[in-house]
């Protein structure tokens, strides 16, 4: 681990557990319900932190997880900015300094590559660069991925850009449990988390349990199985559970690991996975080449080689920019895609 | 449900205010995108202004002859969570369809 993480990828902490309201049972709510009420606790609970981003004040935000908090929490700790990103990420490293804990926005993926800089150059490595003198305890959250049929720099999947940079942690929650409890948890982390938002998953409703979040680190079986293991992350896990149902029909009994932490990567449950399973699908939205599955792939490699019946097979998007709404169904991995990399894997014979 | 205020927008260059002569939609109505709302009168003319998206009225602000300034509120919508995003679409929950079959000997050596 580098040097620019204040706190180590190993340490498991239960904190997002003790924060809950105390409500037993699970509660119905959308994604975009559960981050809303996850934002209005840390807020509530840390008044150092702020809250911004472009229409995250006066309107919510445009997919509303800001909703009401301005209102609650006034102008100065919820507020709108221009729109300019390299000044929204750069005001988070100010606040950072400052002893603040910022929770900034991007208003959609597209619209953080004018960012780059500070997210790379600054966030990423001020703790290194100052010697642990100046942590960046900021969260950033970033509407992902595609699914919604939005126009360009509308969907994109960056999670291997920001992976590759030391310095900083990526996580996304495929579900709305997930994502109370993996946004309270990074909201609170003494280094940069990149936290990307499934935003075509924000408005199905799932139960939370605000009160037992389970453990807020590594990934998580969300599904058992003997078979293969399908390993995802954000929206691509909802297809896989699909998938998992139909591969169930033809007596195919798979195994849905989501990976939620995409920097670091969970190697030790990865591979515990696959050393049951033997097979292993990797399945993400983003391009091919040099996409995280790439590292998925060589980390089950390297934990399970002497065990796999198979390589690893990749099912991806392709490496073309991310299309539009309009083509957005053949880009993304469909479950027929899926069921033909389980099926390849399943072909498969030594020698 | 979530709340969606539509404020009064510069109707020309540079205009800063506007007066009701008459809501052509009242509280509690659904209304569809580009229904006209209400009508106005400004320094230049008299207007209808269409409604910026569907939704549920809520409120309404002003009376016949009151004035109201650009950038404060007109109108008020109740929307659905599921339409209140402002970009692209919500995606439908379908039931998964599937055209490829697996098959394979689950041979465990």
């Amino acid at each position: 681990m580098s040097n620019a993480i204040v706190e180590s990828g190993a340490t498991v902490r239960h904190g997002a557990e003790e924060g809950g309201p105390g409500e037993n049972g699970r509660e119905q709510l959308s994604m975009q319900q559960a981050l809303n009420r996850a934002l209005d606790e840390v807020l509530a609970e840390s008044p150092k932190t702020l809250v911004f981003g472009e229409d995250c004040g006066r309107l919510g935000g445009v997919f509303r997880i800001t909703d009401g908090l301005q209102a609650k929490y006034g102008e100065t700790r919820v507020f709108d900015t221009p729109l300019a990103e390299s000044g929204i990420l750069g005001m988070a490293v100010g606040l950072a300094m400052a002893g603040f804990q910022p929770i900034p926005e991007v208003q959609f993926d597209g619209f953080a590559y004018p960012a780059i800089n500070q997210i790379v150059c600054q966030i990423g490595r001020m703790n290194y660069r100052s010697r642990g003198t100046l942590p960046m305890p900021i969260t950033l959250r970033v509407p992902s991925f595609g699914g919604i049929r939005a126009p360009e720099h509308h969907g994109e999947s960056l999670e291997a850009l920001f992976a590759h940079v030391p310095g900083l942690k990526v996580v996304s929650p495929s579900n709305p449990h997930e994502a109370y409890h993996l946004l309270k948890y990074a909201a609170t982390r003494p280094d940069p988390v990149i936290f990307m938002e499934p935003k075509s998953r924000y408005w199905q409703k799932d139960g939370v349990d605000v009160s037992h979040g389970g453990s807020p680190t590594g990934a998580k079986v969300m599904r058992p199985g003997r078979h293969l293991t399908l390993v995802a992350w954000g929206a691509m896990v909802g297809r896989c559970l699909q998938v998992a149902d139909l591969a169930a029909e033809d007596g195919v009994d798979v195994e849905v690991l989501d990976l939620r932490w995409l920097k670091p990567i969970d190697a030790e449950t990865l591979a515990t996975s696959v050393r049951k399973t033997r097979r292993a699908v990797v399945v993400h939205e983003a391009p091919l080449t040099s996409g995280l599955g790439a590292e998925v792939a060589q980390l089950i490699t390297q934990g399970c080689f002497d065990t796999l019946k198979a390589p690893v097979e990749r099912v991806t998007g392709f490496d073309v920019p991310y299309p539009s709404g309009d083509l957005e169904d053949e880009y993304i991995p469909n479950i027929d895609r899926i069921l033909n990399g389980i099926q390849r894997v399943l072909e498969y014979r030594r020698g | 449900m979530a709340e969606i205020s539509f404020p009064l927008p510069d109707l020309g260059e540079g205009l800063i205010e506007a007066t009701v002569l008459e809501w052509l939609v009242s509280e509690g109505q659904q209304v569809e995108r580009n229904q006209p709302l209400v009508e106005v009168e400004t320094s230049k003319s008299a207007v209808e202004l269409p409604s910026p998206q569907a939704g549920k009225v809520v409120r309404t602000f002003g009376r016949p002859g009151d004035r109201i300034n650009v950038g404060e509120p007109l109108i008020v919508f109740e929307v659905p969570d599921d339409t209140a995003g402002i970009v692209g679409t919500v995606p439908k929950d379908e039931a998964p369809k599937r055209r490829v079959r697996l098959s394979a000997v689950l041979d465990e050596d």
